[in-house]
């Protein structure tokens, strides 16, 4: 019995420790130098403990760090919206017997398999003012009002930005979007038809409520990824025009090339605790709702 | 007799065989190139720094040592932020380069001990004359090697045929050169070309007059490297800083100067879309080649501030070895290989944006533009003795990016030019604090 207990946590031991060694610890170390001076310096003056000196930097200097904050968490949410609604759309049109939905899948899907790097050097260069690809379409087509400033104008180059991810990221999304769908029983949908809902009736009363689980996944995954933003902004936009578009993680990585880890450190403490706040909140969510499921 | 004979001969092949062998050994002894076959060096550089004018090089450095070079070349809005995290992590390119100055290595690379080989006695110590050694050592030992021009750095570059052709003339203060810029906006050309969306090139527009600066406030170099000044409430800086955001407004660096890069400057002045651009003398070389075109060009001082002082600077883009590397040895062939006359001469002739090396190589063939002669004849010599701003001072050129992105969110209206220049002495402050400078205490 004794035996049969113990057995089972074998299994467990490798991958535990790996976890602990790989994540677990360095994320608590990293917690830790938030609370110290440690910079480039350390290694020939030490580094010392400054209690909250650092996140007291963060709060109450004029180094723009919490319009970082500002910025990453105004990314994350429309980032989302941007991406979810779309996708959702798409995913319904392709379920519904659209011709050739397997050719559209895989080609909204592919954008999500490219590196960000190398979409963002694509769209720097597709968005430049003067020799970019859309201005010069726009012009061809004699629609040059249109034209913009798309990475350097402060009204439009939050836009440009959403654009590009959501122009990555919906495929992503649609997919795990159609996997719900396939499981909603075509027999609701009858149902439904029979006693004469539309196509709006049917989205809101059968749809939306069967897909709870896959908008709760693509939210977790786009929240968490929308803190975490930083390939798609620091290529594109390296944080600016100006400051413009940094966020938490474009600050925490020139604090850290600057040599400042500790104050870098700090960042990214106050991401952990919000991206953990958000993550225990929708875990609660998601709980609540497959309770009254 | 046949059975002695036979001895005999074999005897003297063996002997024979030996001495060939022998001397085989020995001719591959003396072959210094013989220990590094298969190795690879990896080289971390950023853009502009090293481009095709050493590809001749690096290839007659693989086929003589057999060794593969893995040049891995950064856009140079990053090089600093990835060469820093490299350092850090302990994952840097055995060859790494910074843009050096007389106090970069101490701030830029902080412990010079830890992360780079020591040259001293190298016989390429003797190559670089005095003013450059002074960016390349630290502690009074040698770590790097500066190979640069020695042309006008960053100055006007301008159309001097469009100029005369349209009667414009070359602007000694910053009202004549507003004025200049409307007359040349009025033809529809882009005055002054400004790639905003480099990162690196706007802020020269500040930095480069640095004697403007001192020459308002004598002794202020002094005084900012021992924290008894500040950037911030100086009122010439407010000045400039103030006069290019009145071009930038006026549109005379572009319709979208913010968004663009320095990729077509060239094909720019060829097409006569722009008049005037800061650039190094030697661009204009880069631009005939570039373009064919038939223009003339000449060179001016920044008038901004209404500068007169000449943009002299003992930087550049400077070659270290890095000690983490598992190739030193490789490592010291690369610089001795670098800075031989047939290196420097294929470096320099391979270079359409160089016009000479500041190396003191008798036998390097140096290929000066007379427009450089021209330009450094109307030069008054007691105003090349001042550093430009970011080299003469302390800590200024690690916050070149940052002070670019405030310079930016200064022109779109997002901050106070007092505050772009209260950011840098935060900046500073902080780097000295980490390096520990008595005079920030």
């Amino acid at each position: 019995m004794n035996k049969k207990k113990i057995y089972p946590w074998w299994f467990v031991i490798v991958p535990l420790a790996l976890y602990v060694i790989f994540f677990l610890l360095p994320s608590a170390m990293g917690v830790g130098y938030s609370f110290t001076d440690w910079n480039s310096r350390s290694v020939l003056n030490g580094t010392h403990f400054v209690g909250l000196q650092n996140f007291k930097e963060i709060f109450t200097s004029n180094k723009g760090y919490l319009s970082g904050i500002g910025n990453t968490l105004k990314f994350t949410i429309i980032s989302n919206i941007v991406k979810l609604i779309p996708a959702l759309m798409i995913a319904i049109m392709l379920q519904e017997g659209l011709r050739g939905k397997g050719l559209y899948r895989t080609l909204l899907y592919l954008p999500s398999i490219l590196p960000f790097v190398i979409i963002g050097l694509i769209f720097k260069s597709i968005l430049n003012y003067n020799t970019g690809l859309l201005n010069t379409i726009l012009d061809a087509l004699h629609l040059g009002i249109l034209k913009q400033k798309w990475l350097s104008d402060l009204g439009v180059v939050w836009k440009s930005i959403y654009g590009v991810d959501a122009w990555r990221g919906i495929g992503y999304v649609m997919t795990i979007f159609l996997a719900g769908l396939n499981t909603i029983p075509k027999s609701y949908y009858e149902a439904a038809q029979i006693d004469g809902a539309n196509f709006w009736q049917r989205l809101r009363y059968v749809t939306l409520p069967m897909l709870t689980g896959s908008i709760m996944i693509n939210l977790v995954f786009g929240i968490t990824y929308g803190l975490k933003v930083f390939d798609i902004v620091y290529v594109l936009t390296n944080g600016g025009p100006g400051h413009a578009t940094e966020v938490l993680t474009t600050y925490a990585f020139q604090l850290y090339s600057r040599g400042q880890y500790g104050m870098s450190s700090a960042l990214n403490t106050i991401l952990l605790i919000i991206t953990a706040v958000i993550g225990v909140l929708i875990v609660k969510t998601m709980s609540k709702q497959e309770v009254q499921q | 007799m046949k059975r002695k004979k036979l001895w005999a001969v074999t005897c003297a092949a063996a002997m024979l065989a030996s001495m060939t062998a022998g001397l085989s050994v020995n001719v591959y002894a003396d072959d210094n190139t013989k220990d590094f076959a298969g190795e690879e060096l990896s080289i971390l550089v950023s853009t502009g720094w090293m481009d095709n004018r050493y590809d001749e090089t690096l290839e007659r450095f693989e086929d003589t040592y057999d060794v593969t070079v893995d040049l891995q070349t950064i856009p140079a809005d990053q090089y600093s932020d990835l060469l820093q995290s490299k350092l850090a992590t302990d994952s840097c390119a055995d060859v790494f380069w910074i843009q050096s100055n007389p106090f970069a290595i101490e701030s830029t690379i902080v412990d010079p001990e830890k992360y780079c080989i020591d040259f001293t006695g190298a016989e390429w110590e003797s190559l670089m004359p005095e003013t450059r050694k002074a960016s390349c050592t630290y502690n009074d030992k040698l770590y790097g090697l500066q190979v640069w021009n020695n042309s006008p750095e960053y100055v006007m570059v301008y159309n001097k045929t469009l100029f005369e052709e349209n009667g414009w003339e070359v602007p000694t203060t910053y009202a004549e050169l507003k004025d200049l810029c409307a007359e040349i906006a009025d033809t529809g050309i882009t005055p002054w070309f400004m790639p905003g969306a480099d990162g690196w090139q706007h802020q020269l527009a500040f930095f480069q007059i640095g004697g403007v600066y001192e020459e308002a406030t004598p002794g202020l170099y002094d005084a900012l490297n021992t924290n008894q000044a500040t950037f911030a409430d100086n009122e010439k800086m407010l000045e400039v800083l103030n006069e290019f955001k009145e071009l930038s407004d006026a549109g005379y660096f572009g319709e979208d100067w913010i968004g663009t890069d320095s990729t077509n400057m060239s094909n720019e002045y060829g097409d006569r879309t722009c008049a005037m651009a800061m650039a190094n003398s030697s661009f204009i070389k880069q631009i005939k080649e570039d373009t064919g075109t038939e223009d003339e060009f000449g060179m001016f001082l920044i008038p901004l501030g209404d500068n007169t002082w000449y943009p002299t600077s003992p930087a550049g883009p400077t070659m270290f070895g890095y000690k983490g590397t598992e190739h030193e040895d490789l490592v010291r062939e690369f610089f001795n290989f670098v800075t031989t006359t047939e290196s420097l001469q294929e470096i320099l002739d391979n270079s359409p944006a160089y016009t000479n090396l500041d190396v003191t190589d008798e036998n390097l063939e140096q290929h000066w533009l007379p427009e450089e002669e021209e330009f450094l004849a109307t030069v008054d010599k007691d105003k090349m003795n001042v550093s430009v701003l970011q080299n003469g001072t302390k800590y200024t050129n690690d916050y070149w990016m940052q002070f670019g992105q405030d310079m930016i969110a200064f022109c779109q209206g997002e901050m106070e030019a007092n505050d772009v220049l209260a950011n840098m002495d935060t900046n500073r402050a902080e780097a000295a604090k980490t390096v520990g400078d008595a005079n920030w205490e």
